[in-house]
């Protein structure tokens, strides 16, 4: 849910950083947080287990600056990946204005991407969203592992509606910022369509 | 970031899926937390959204990160609805974590919005369900009211309409 605070002048919203284990979307926020300068992010939440697999959510808030006057600010969150998840999953998924979906290039881990996204599709519907209208970015990570397949096998597989596609590697922030920026730019433009 | 801002504005259009909050509702909100909050002493009275988002704070709130406390609190009380549901409750609706020095109190408000209050842990529990049983009441009135008011008048306006120039500077 976009969140219009003219009192404030503010415009919030929230990107949900969705895809299977262990596919990146933690290290995706690290890295933004990271190189994000101290006045323009919040605390970096992470509800993990000992073993920093995300049991619940991470959460990241951060300030993109000025727009006609209005601070635009992004609540980042990611969903835990592992399947057995699925109901810590579709509550962070709630009220979420754009999805970015972090596949995980290698080869072994084709299945689990496609099993992740049609679980994504499923749990929008459950809430009255459709996958293929809500702004939405495909983030090929781990494009520096040798088992990571081809991007023009990936995005054959995974492609669900002409999206944007970026290829990174997360751990050291290729391709991260640009993923964000066009699923920022999405929602940012749905809004404006709102009016 | 600061949540300095949250604090100076809000108030409120539900539609599908945009809140906007106006100036008028704001006041009223402010109001009515301020009231509570100097009632029980509170140390701070959030009202946020489910997705997490502070919308209208109260009180002093020093070394209280807003941002991240709204953020937790509706994860908490969506991780309570998802347990009430297991175990065939259709909702827990309070929340009360009982702490040495503060305690905190998160409620239900319509399923869109949640009420959260930090308060000293030498306060009374009873009283702080009480006053918030009864705040709760007040800020669903200036909600619903406010929604009824903008489904019967125009669409609300004042997105900002911004140019495709403008976006690409802000994402630059
Ligand atoms: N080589 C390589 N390793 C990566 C890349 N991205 C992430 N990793 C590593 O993969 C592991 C898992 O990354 P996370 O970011 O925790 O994965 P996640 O998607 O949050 O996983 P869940 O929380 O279980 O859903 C970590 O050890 C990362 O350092 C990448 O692009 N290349
Ligand atoms: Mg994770």
């Amino acid at each position: 849910m976009t969140f219009i605070n003219y009192v404030a002048r503010e415009i919030n919203c929230k990107i949900v950083y969705y895809g299977p284990g262990l596919g990146g979307k933690t290290t995706n926020l690290q890295y933004v947080y990271q190189i994000t300068n101290a006045e323009n992010k919040g605390k970096l939440i992470s509800l993990a287990t000992e073993t920093e697999r995300t049991l619940f959510f991470d959460f990241l808030p951060i300030d993109f600056g000025q727009i006609r006057g209005f601070r635009t600010r992004f609540h980042l969150y990611t969903v835990p990946g592992q399947v057995f998840y699925d109901s810590s999953r579709k509550l962070i998924l709630k009220g979420a204005d754009g999805i970015v979906f972090v596949a995980d290039s290698q080869e072994e881990r084709l299945d689990a991407n496609l099993e992740s996204i049609s679980n994504l599709a499923q749990n929008l519907q459950e809430q009255g969203f459709d996958i293929a209208k809500i702004p939405y970015v495909l983030q090929l990570n781990k494009r520096d592992l040798p088992s990571a397949l081809p991007v023009e096998e990936l995005t054959r597989h995974l492609l669900i509606k002409g999206e944007p596609v970026f290829e990174a590697v997360a751990p050291k922030g290729d391709g991260v910022l640009p993923t964000l920026k066009a699923v920022a730019r999405q929602v940012l433009i749905e809004l404006r369509k709102s009016a | 970031m600061s949540h300095g801002a949250a604090t100076l504005g809000a108030a409120c259009s539900v539609s599908s899926n945009t809140f906007n909050l106006h100036d008028l509702e704001y006041q009223r909100i402010q109001t009515v937390l301020t009231r509570m909050q100097k009632e029980l002493r509170a140390q701070l009275v959030l009202l946020i959204n489910r997705s997490g988002q502070p919308i209208v704070i109260s009180g002093p709130a020093e070394n209280i990160d807003c941002t991240a406390l709204a953020s937790l609190a509706a994860a908490n009380l969506a991780a309570t609805d998802g347990l009430a549901n297991i175990v065939g409750e259709r909702e827990f609706s309070v929340l009360v974590h009982q702490g040495r020095q503060r305690s905190l109190f998160i409620s239900d408000l319509l399923k869109r919005f949640s009420l959260v209050l930090v308060f000293d842990a030498s306060a009374s529990s009873g009283l702080v369900r009480y006053k918030c049983k009864r705040t709760i009441l007040l800020l669903e009135e200036i909600i619903q009211e406010f929604q009824r008011k903008i489904e019967k008048e125009e669409p609300v306006t004042g997105i900002p309409q911004f140019t495709d120039e403008e976006l690409e500077e802000l994402l630059r």
